[in-house]
């Protein structure tokens, strides 16, 4: 492994203590079943995930010293997974409080701990019957903001998108067929995947015809709101080197602010765009460089927003571009509004099984690059991203 | 009006709101309007503020249509005139759909527990 830089002082700016690029690796993903009803507790769900994970890494529970998860008053902390799985003394935890914006904040944490040498190896997992015990898609906002919104109305994730993708029609000529297209598209990818909730196809007709749930989003804007877990093995790249599986090395991570009712963005412009310099950057890539994109995708408008922002296409052109196909393949799990909805590690699942070269039908032939992507910091004002590359 | 309408930010906009004032604050440091109610001013960081009237008016800059299973209706995001920088939302008092960009004034109504805002058209 090459050394850990020294540090640079420049008056009081501390640059770089190291280089995380590429020091640590995903040597293991775990899935429960995605369904409407698991039947079981959340507790129970984290636990099978983890343990599924591990046993593709070809590694036991006495080989992990480190937990992560992130939730929002949804799921189980590390502090009880751990000892639930035998696992009583981790010498590093994270229970990071969020929904879908720090889903790769915390995995990216947990690459700074086995890259610090704090953890060797960590398991990252998200846990939710976000279906059948927590209604997902009712969520209310945390927070004061919340006092200037309820009275109206203003209670649940998709009215906000609503708001945000109507802006961005009425500044850019972005079209409800524009939006269309993610979902239609995205449908196509799930057909493909045997893991995936939603798999019959569907035309723009069909979407058009959709009920409206908040204007102008429809049904078939909105993910799914789906019980099921997912888990992620992180472990040095040396060590991965020597695992069972393909290492998928994290090449890059950031995260950061986003979008605030404090500030009053402009709701066409999500946080990405702040951050996508400061990502590409550390992996020394730029969005040409993308063999596949995993954008988050709570709603379809959010893919449209992180296409421009990420840089795929200008600012104002991601409703013309999404529907005209260009650009790296998106979400080809089928994503959240068709394969199911675990808040965002399941984008990071599917980036591994794409880097393995070992996505079926639906794989990108020779995808060695991916972007893998958290809710671009509406509502909650962070947000997160990984490039991840085969090793 | 019955107890303590918003948090302990909040609390004296609330209630400036429910006689009728509409008010922002003014950082006593830079001169810098702000809204929401909070402590600090974010452009210099002084905690002294006052409280300033300003006029209720703004342009759409956003609607969302609420349907089953949320309230129906529509919801509209304003652009303050009197702070760029800050968005205020509430319902919709005109007799058509919104337009983009359209002038606003507030109406002020009532849940019976709190003031609410509403946004009408205004010309000129």
């Amino acid at each position: 492994m090459t050394g850990a830089g020294r540090v640079v002082t420049v008056g009081l700016v501390a640059k770089r203590l190291f280089t995380l690029a590429d020091r640590v690796a995903v040597a293991g993903v775990g899935y429960t079943p995605f369904t409407k009803n698991s039947g079981v507790s959340t507790l129970t769900l984290a636990c099978r995930a983890v343990l599924d994970a591990l046993g593709d890494a070809g590694l036991g529970i006495d080989d992990v010293d480190g937990l992560a998860t992130h939730r929002v008053g949804d799921s189980v902390p590390p502090s009880l997974v751990g000892p639930a799985l035998g696992l009583d003394e981790p010498s590093w935890y994270l229970d990071q409080f969020g929904g879908g914006s720090v889903s790769h904040a915390m995995v990216a944490q947990a690459a700074l701990a086995v890259a610090s040498g704090v953890a060797e190896t960590v398991v990252c997992y998200r846990a939710i019957n976000a279906r059948s015990e927590f209604r997902m898609g009712r969520a209310a906002n945390p927070g004061p903001e919340a006092q200037y919104q309820t009275p109206y109305g203003l209670t649940a994730p998709v009215q906000h998108f609503a708001l945000n993708a109507r802006a961005h029609m009425l500044k850019y000529g972005t079209t409800e067929e524009h939006l269309g297209a993610i979902a239609v598209g995205q449908r196509a990818h799930a057909v493909k995947n045997p893991r995936a909730l939603m798999r019959e196809p569907i035309t723009l007709a069909d979407y058009l015809a959709g009920r409206w749930i908040a204007e102008p989003l429809r049904l078939l804007d909105c993910c799914l709101e789906t019980d099921g877990a997912c888990a992620l093995v992180l472990t040095t790249t040396e060590r991965a080197r020597s695992l069972r599986r393909t290492p998928v090395l994290v090449s890059a991570a950031a995260w950061g602010g986003g979008q605030s009712f404090l500030s009053g963005a402009d709701p066409t412009v999500s946080a990405a765009a702040a951050l996508a310099p400061r990502l590409y950057g550390q992996a020394g890539l730029g969005p040409g460089d993308i063999d596949v994109a995993l954008l988050y995708d709570c709603f379809t408008y959010s893919v449209l927003v992180q296409l421009e922002d990420y840089g795929f296409c200008a600012k104002g052109e991601g409703g013309p571009f999404a529907a005209s196909g260009e650009g790296p393949p998106v979400n080809t799990h089928g994503g959240f509004l068709s394969e199911g909805y675990v808040h965002g590690l399941n984008h990071i699942a599917e980036a591994v099984s794409q880097l393995r070269w070992e996505a079926g039908e639906r794989q990108v032939p020779g995808a060695e690059t991916a972007l893998s992507t958290s809710q671009p910091g509406y509502i909650l004002p962070a947000t997160s991203a990984l490039i991840l590359r085969r090793g | 009006m019955s107890g303590t309408v918003g948090d302990r930010d909040s609390a004296q906009w609330w209630e400036r709101l429910a006689r009728g004032e509409f008010v922002v604050q003014e950082c006593d440091g830079c001169g810098g309007r702000r809204f929401p109610a909070r402590a600090f001013c974010a452009g210099c960081r002084a905690e002294a503020w006052h409280w300033v009237r300003v006029d209720p008016v703004g342009r759409v800059e956003t609607w969302t249509i609420g349907h089953r299973p949320f309230p129906e209706g529509t919801v509209v995001r304003i652009r303050l005139a009197a702070v760029p920088d800050a968005t205020v939302f509430g319902g919709w008092a005109g007799e058509r759909a919104p337009e983009y960009g359209q002038r606003v004034a507030a109406v002020l109504t009532t849940d019976g527990s709190r003031p609410l805002l509403r946004w009408r058209p205004r010309s000129g």
